[in-house]
C-alpha cells in the first residue's frame, strides 16, 4: 500500500514535471518563432492557452506527491512543546482534513467538467474544448483522492498506535 | 453578529488553526469557506465556485512563471555556476579579513540573480561556500549566519517569486518591481559585507584569511561567471524592455540554465527527475496557499471587512509614515514564524488598500512598488530570525556541527543591518524608485 501510494504520486509529479518542461520548451520556441517573423516564422498559435491548460494539470499532478512527503507549509513552533503523541493526533486530523478537501475538490472538478462537457465553450484561439482541460485535471485529482486516503489512513494508524511509518520531510516555517 | 465582525473574527480563528499546525494554505481555505457559508447562509455559492474556481486558480498565465522560475533555481546548482561564482567572488575578497565570508554573501547576490527563492539560494550555496570557510578558519556561527543571511538574497535580488505573487495581488507590473528590487538588493549585500568587517573586529578569532589573489587570477575567475551574467541580462533585462513577458522570460532563463547544466556534465536523468521533484512539491506547496487565500479573501470581500477596517484605520488621523511603521512591524512579528508567501497572501487585501488611502507623496504605481519592496525586505527578515528563520534550518541541517545557538546569536548583526535598511529605504523613497520610468 504504502509502495503503491509513494509510486502513483511520484509518477504523477513526473508526468506533470514532463508537462512543465513541455510549456517551457513550446515558450522559447514560440519566442523564437516571434523573433524569426521577417523570415517568415512565427510564434505558436495559442501559445497562452496551451500554457494555461498544461500548468493547471501539472498542479494537480504536483498535489499527490506534496500531501505524501508532508511538503505543505506549516508552523510547529506552538506545538512543539506538546508531546510527541499530541503532535501525531495533530498530524492526523489536519491529514483527514485535507484529505477531505481533496476529495471535495475533485468532486466539484468533476461537476465543472460536466457542465463544460454539456456546453460547447472552447478556447479562445485553438478552439479546444474546455472540457478537455478538466477532463485531464481529473485524473491526478483522482490519484491525489487515492494517495490522501491512504495517507490519511497511515497518519490515523500512527496517532492510534505511536508508531510513525514516514517521518516529516517537512517545509515548516 | 454583522458581517464585519465575521471578518474580524475569521482572523483569529484562522491563526489559531495555523498555530495548531494545520497546512496553512488548507486552513486558510476551510476558514474561507467555513465564513462564505456562515455569511451567505447556504453552501451554493461554495459548491459553484469550485466547480471551476480551483482549476481556474491553477491555469493561470501569470502564475505559470512560479514553476518554472522554481525549477530554474533548481537547475541553477547543477552547472558549476555556484562554484564558480564564489571562486571568483573569493579571488577578489578572500584575503580580507572575513573575505571569505563576504564572498559567500557576494556569491549568493550572484546566485540570486538567476534564482527566485530564498531557501534554495541558501541551500545551494552552502553546499559550496561552508566547506571552504571552515577550511579557512571560519567558526561556525559566522559561517552559518552569514549564509543563512546570503540565502534572502535569493528573493530580494530579482528574479523573486514573492514579488511575483505580490505583484498578482496588488496589479502592479512585475517587471518595474523586478527593477526596483535591484538596488535595494545590492544595498543588502553591501550591508552585509559590511556586519562581516564589524563582526571580525569585534570576534577577531572567528575568521581567517587567505593569501592575495593576482590579478590575472582574479580576472580569470570573474571571466568564469560569464553563463550567470548572461541568464541574468536575458531573462531580467529581456523582460524589462519588452521583448517578453515574465512567463516568456523564466522559460527562456530555465532552458538557458539547463542548458549550462547540461554543457558543464550537471544535468543527468537522475539529477533532472531530482530537480523536477523538488519543484513538484514546492509548487504544490504554493498552490494550495494561493487557492486557500484566494477563498479567503473572497470571504473577507463579501464581509466588506477589508473596506470598513482600511476606512476606519484612515478615519484615526494616524498619520502616514506611522500606519505604515506598524504594518511593517506586523511583518516582522508575523515574520519569526509564518513563512513570506503565507503572509503576503493574507495581508495585503488588507493592508493594501490601506495604503491606497494613504498619501506618502507618491504616484500610486511608485507607491505600490515602493511598499511592495519594503514588505519584500521585511517578511524576508523572517527567513532568518530565531526562533523559525527557515534559511537557519536549512543551513543548520546541511552543517550539523555548529549549535543553533551560535547560528542565533551571529544572525542578529545581520537581522540589525536589514533593519536598518528598511528605515533608510523607507524614509528615502527615491532609492528603491530612481530607476522606474
Amino acid at each position: 500500500m504504502k509502495n503503491t501510494a509513494y509510486a502513483l504520486a511520484n509518477i504523477m509529479a513526473m508526468l506533470g514535471g514532463l508537462v512543465l518542461v513541455a510549456i517551457i520548451l513550446m515558450t522559447v520556441i514560440s519566442v523564437i518563432g516571434r523573433a524569426l517573423i521577417p523570415i517568415g516564422l512565427g510564434p505558436i498559435t495559442g501559445d497562452f492557452e496551451l500554457t494555461e491548460l498544461g500548468i493547471a494539470f501539472a498542479i494537480f499532478c504536483f498535489l499527490p506527491l506534496c500531501q505524501l512527503v508532508a511538503g505543505h507549509a506549516t508552523v510547529d513552533v506552538f506545538t512543539s512543546g506538546m508531546g510527541a503523541r499530541a503532535n501525531l493526533v495533530l498530524l492526523a486530523l489536519w491529514e483527514v482534513v485535507l484529505t477531505a478537501t481533496m476529495i471535495f475538490i475533485a468532486w466539484r472538478l468533476f461537476a465543472g467538467f460536466s457542465g463544460k462537457l454539456g456546453n460547447n465553450e472552447t478556447t479562445m484561439l485553438l478552439r479546444v474544448p474546455v472540457w478537455w482541460g478538466y477532463g485531464a485535471a481529473l485524473v491526478p485529482a483522482g490519484v491525489g483522492v487515492l494517495v490522501g486516503l491512504w495517507s490519511a489512513y497511515d497518519r490515523v494508524m500512527a496517532a492510534l498506535t505511536g508508531k510513525v511509518s514516514r517521518t516529516i520531510e517537512g517545509a515548516s516555517h | 453578529m454583522s458581517n464585519v465582525e465575521i471578518g474580524l473574527m475569521a482572523f483569529p480563528v484562522l491563526l489559531a488553526i495555523i498555530f495548531l499546525r494545520a497546512p496553512i494554505g488548507l486552513a486558510m481555505l476551510v476558514v474561507g469557506v467555513a465564513g462564505m457559508w456562515i455569511v451567505t447562509g447556504s453552501p451554493n455559492i461554495i459548491l459553484s465556485k469550485f466547480k471551476s474556481e480551483t482549476f481556474s486558480t491553477f491555469a493561470s498565465y501569470s502564475l505559470s512563471i512560479v514553476p518554472i522560475f522554481l525549477l530554474m533555481g533548481h537547475l541553477a546548482g547543477l552547472g558549476g555556476m555556484s562554484q564558480a561564482l564564489f571562486k571568483a567572488a573569493e579571488a577578489w575578497l578572500g584575503h580580507r579579513r572575513g573575505g571569505t565570508a563576504m564572498a559567500a554573501v557576494g556569491a549568493c547576490a550572484g546566485f540570486g540573480s538567476i534564482c527566485g527563492s530564498s531557501v534554495a539560494t541558501a541551500a545551494t550555496m552552502a553546499q559550496v561556500a561552508l566547506p571552504e570557510l571552515r577550511r579557512a578558519g571560519y567558526s561556525g556561527g559566522l559561517s552559518t549566519a552569514a549564509l543563512a543571511a546570503g540565502g534572502t538574497l535569493g528573493i530580494l535580488i530579482p528574479p523573486s517569486v514573492v514579488l511575483v505573487i505580490y505583484a498578482t495581488l496588488t496589479e502592479t507590473n512585475i517587471a518595474k518591481l523586478f527593477l526596483a528590487a535591484f538596488v535595494p538588493g545590492i544595498l543588502a549585500a553591501l550591508g552585509y559585507m559590511l556586519v562581516i568587517a564589524l563582526y571580525v573586529r569585534i570576534h577577531p578569532h572567528s575568521a581567517g584569511s587567505l593569501p592575495r589573489m593576482p590579478y590575472r587570477e582574479r580576472f580569470a575567475a570573474l571571466r568564469a561567471v560569464w553563463p550567470v551574467t548572461v541568464i541574468f541580462i536575458a531573462v531580467v533585462g529581456g523582460i524589462y524592455t519588452g521583448i517578453f513577458n515574465p512567463t516568456e522570460g523564466a522559460s527562456v532563463g530555465a532552458l538557458g540554465t539547463g542548458l549550462v547544466a547540461w554543457a558543464a556534465g550537471g544535468l543527468d536523468w537522475p539529477r533532472l527527475r531530482a530537480a523536477l521533484i523538488a519543484t513538484a512539491s514546492g509548487t504544490a506547496m504554493i498552490f494550495l496557499i494561493v487557492l486557500g487565500a484566494g477563498f479567503f479573501n473572497a470571504f473577507l470581500a463579501l464581509t466588506q471587512m477589508p473596506q470598513t477596517v482600511s476606512a476606519w484605520i484612515v478615519a484615526q488621523g494616524f498619520g502616514p509614515w506611522f500606519i505604515l511603521a506598524c504594518i511593517l512591524a506586523i511583518y516582522l512579528v508575523l515574520g519569526c514564524v509564518m513563512d513570506s508567501l503565507s503572509m503576503i497572501l493574507l495581508t495585503i487585501p488588507i493592508f493594501f488598500p490601506v495604503m491606497l488611502a494613504l498619501d506618502f507623496g507618491l504616484p500610486t504605481e511608485h507607491m505600490a512598488i515602493w511598499f511592495g519592496i519594503l514588505v519584500l525586505i521585511v517578511v524576508e527578515v523572517g527567513m532568518i530570525t530565531p526562533p523559525v528563520g527557515m534559511n537557519l534550518f536549512v543551513i543548520n541541517a546541511i552543517d550539523r556541527t555548529t549549535p543553533m545557538r551560535e547560528t542565533y546569536s551571529a544572525v542578529m548583526y545581520f537581522v540589525a543591518t536589514d533593519l536598518t535598511r528598511v528605515v533608510i529605504l523607507a524614509a528615502f523613497p527615491a532609492i528603491t524608485l530612481f530607476l522606474i520610468p
